[in-house]
């Protein structure tokens, strides 16, 4: 895993719309300990504006009601909260034991040298981007990667390349 | 009495408090077990798994101290190939990306890696890949400087922002070896406390700016103190140290446990009123502004003294017990009025609701035991009736406010016995050095009625005099503490029944003090 804790700032400050707002205020009533929300508010505000910056956890730890360095430390543990703006295709590879030793590095390899993309970076023309993350539970078929989502299990340098084809 | 219960550790009966985690409960009886993320002021979080032991009664093979209560009959193991192995293990994950860097490492010396190291670890790295990279120097602000490749993510620094100041400005971020403690970008650490820190760290990580890469900790002398920054009374070492062919020196002070008074933290302000110990003394003694043997000022005031048809004497609320009957008793021997007029120490809306008091005053509980004036008009009007002044270390401008007395004070003549060179003495016409609290020892009273004793800790070059040695030049019968306890218990009935070297390390509550201390 890279360092998580240079956090980007937009200069804006950031705030829930109607909808999100709405959807937080409901999921808020389920947990009687109002810390609990601090993940589905970083997944509501992600959802809303793709990342999370700097002003989106400030404004988090002032929604739920605690300190910001706590919402800062649950933002970096957790790979899925994307401290960076993405690329259209957000490529997830799994870097934990069983992928390690079913060579998950040619993958990365790979998409460094052919599609130009290092692990928490996004290419230049904005399509595709790469993070290596934690275990994704699909052990028993890795090395699996990820894509906006879908997992894609078994895969080799060769099923992958064929697989960008694919995506438009 | 906390109830007792015996349990077994290597085979070995100990009788131990119930109820305490094993850490607590056996290092009363000497044993150690050795943990890292453990602190009894932030409770078990139980993440550093150094302090895991086992237990002879079926449950899983390994439990942490830190988390399980002494109980009766159990069988603690720790001295075992097992348990060894894994303080081995865990030592070496600690090691593995720390840099070793401890000839530069303000903590060498009481860094508990360190010794972990010489304790439970003593092997060679077997690591032969690069560490991993973090960052140093990171100023967390209020003065606590962080090393995060020196650090073992123990999070008592975390816990302690969370817990004790509620101000969680510490976090920490990401996960497995890139996890560091790093504060919210643009919201450094900002709570009167955060020096703490520097003090619960076990290892290296955060250190003081104020103390780091001034001296080796192994060359400083500890000595228990009671800081005066205010009426709390804090318990503290006074780390001081004498150079070769320099004075003594105070280094820093850090916080000692009374759970009865400060618990383990003392506030940073405290913690840097240091600096005032060292610094801006009066140790020349001077009549009309000329330097003079000290025996030649005591004859001027003296002399001063005799002639006075009114003189007035004002002691300091931060005087001890001791001081402030000594003075007392020159006071009627000369005939003088005594105020204890002190209003300046009191900065209203400066405390907190835990360790930091509005008065700034280690001793005004003291000073009204001894039933002593300390009115503004009184003083005012004796101030104005009086033809000579003597202040015994008074500050009365310590904080704006007095400025209207500053005629009358101008128009009186006056005598300071003083440790420091301040405005409120300057203007004296004889000057008298005297010692500061680290130069004497004594008694004071702090405000929830705390009767604590503290001994001299620091010796410098100049050695002034107490103020009680300087009342007994002046005439006074009291020449030294002891002499001064059977007036004080004579005449005020809180202390009837206190005898200093009986009074315990964690001080006495004088309210409760006649039962508890009946014939000791």
């Amino acid at each position: 895993m890279s360092d998580r804790s240079q956090l980007l700032a937009t200069g804006k400050s950031f705030a829930f719309d109607a909808e999100t707002d709405a959807e937080f205020e409901r999921l808020a009533a389920r947990y009687p300990i109002r810390e609990s929300m601090i993940m589905p508010a970083l997944w509501l505000a992600q959802q809303q504006q793709g990342w999370i910056s700097a002003e989106t956890i400030e404004y988090v730890a002032e929604r739920v009601g605690t300190y910001p360095a706590k919402v800062f430390e649950l933002a970096t543990f957790y790979t899925m909260y994307h401290l960076r703006p993405v690329g259209t295709y957000h490529i997830c590879v799994c870097r934990t034991l069983s992928c390690y030793l079913r060579d998950k590095q040619e993958i990365v390899d790979f998409l460094a040298d052919e599609a130009g993309i290092r692990p928490g970076q996004v290419s230049d023309d904005g399509r595709f981007s790469l993070e290596e993350v934690e275990c994704l539970g699909h052990c028993g078929s890795a090395p699996v990667v990820q894509i906006n989502g879908e997992f894609y299990e078994d895969m080799n340098v060769e099923k992958l390349r064929a697989l960008l084809t694919t995506l438009a | 009495m906390a109830e007792m219960v015996k349990l077994f550790v290597n085979g070995q009966e100990v009788e131990v408090e119930a109820g305490k985690n094993l850490i607590d409960a056996l290092q009363v009886v000497g044993i150690e077990i050795p943990h890292f993320c453990y602190h009894p002021a932030l409770g078990a979080d139980g993440n550093c798994r150094m302090c895991l032991v086992g237990i002879e009664d079926g449950r899983p093979p390994l439990v942490p101290a830190c988390k399980t209560p002494a109980q009766p009959g159990m069988k603690v193991l720790l001295e075992d190939e097992k348990i060894k192995k894994i303080q081995r293990d865990i030592m070496e994950l600690e090691l593995i990306n720390h840099p070793v860097d401890c000839p530069v490492c303000d903590q060498a010396g009481e860094c508990t890696l360190q010794d972990y190291y010489m304790s439970y670890s003593q092997q060679d790295s077997r690591m032969n890949v690069e560490q991993v990279h973090k960052d140093k120097r990171l100023d967390f602000g209020c003065g606590v400087v962080h090393d995060q490749e020196r650090c073992v993510l123990c999070a008592r620094c975390v816990r302690f922002t969370r817990q004790i100041t509620k101000t969680g400005e510490l976090g920490i971020v990401n996960r497995s070896d890139q996890a560091r403690v790093t504060i919210f970008p643009g919201r450094p650490l900002a709570n009167r406390y955060a020096l703490n820190i520097v003090d619960i760290c076990p290892v290296g990580a955060m250190t003081s700016k104020d103390f780091r890469f001034r001296q080796r900790v192994w060359f400083l002398q500890k000595d228990p103190g009671i800081c005066h920054g205010c009426s709390t009374g804090c318990n503290i070492y006074i780390d001081h140290h004498r150079e070769k062919y320099g004075d003594d020196v105070i280094y820093r002070f850090r916080a000692r446990t009374n759970l009865q008074v400060n618990g383990y933290f003392i506030c940073d302000a405290g913690r840097l009123s240091y600096k005032t110990e060292n610094e801006n003394r009066q140790d020349r003694t001077l009549v009309d502004g000329v330097e003079v043997p000290l025996e030649r000022g005591i004859e001027a005031a003296l002399d001063k003294l005799n002639r006075a048809r009114k003189p007035l004497m004002l002691v300091s609320p931060d005087s001890t017990l001791e001081q402030l009957w000594a003075i007392k008793r020159i006071a009627t021997l000369y005939g003088a009025v005594l105020s204890g007029y002190s209003d300046a120490y009191v900065l209203a809306g400066d405390g907190d609701d835990y360790l930091i008091s509005d008065d700034k005053a280690a001793n005004r509980a003291g000073l009204q035991l001894l039933d002593i004036d300390s009115g503004k008009e009184s003083f005012a009007a004796a101030l104005a009736d009086a033809d000579l002044l003597v202040n015994f270390n008074n500050d009365l401008f310590f904080s704006p406010g007095n400025e209207d007395l500053q005629e009358a004070l101008e128009a009186t003549d006056q005598v300071s016995v003083c440790s420091h060179d301040r405005p409120a003495f300057s203007r004296a016409t004889v000057i008298l050095p005297c010692a500061s609290y680290s130069e004497y020892g004594g008694s004071i009273v702090n405000r929830n009625n705390v009767l604590q004793r503290f001994a001299r800790a620091v010796c410098r070059d100049a050695d002034p005099c107490d103020i009680i040695e300087i009342t007994r030049l002046l005439g006074g019968a009291i020449s030294d503490n002891a002499r001064a306890w059977p007036g004080l218990r004579q005449s005020v009935p809180a202390l009837s029944r206190i005898w200093p070297e009986r009074i315990p390390v964690e001080g006495v509550t004088l309210n409760s003090s006649e039962e508890t201390h009946v014939g000791a």
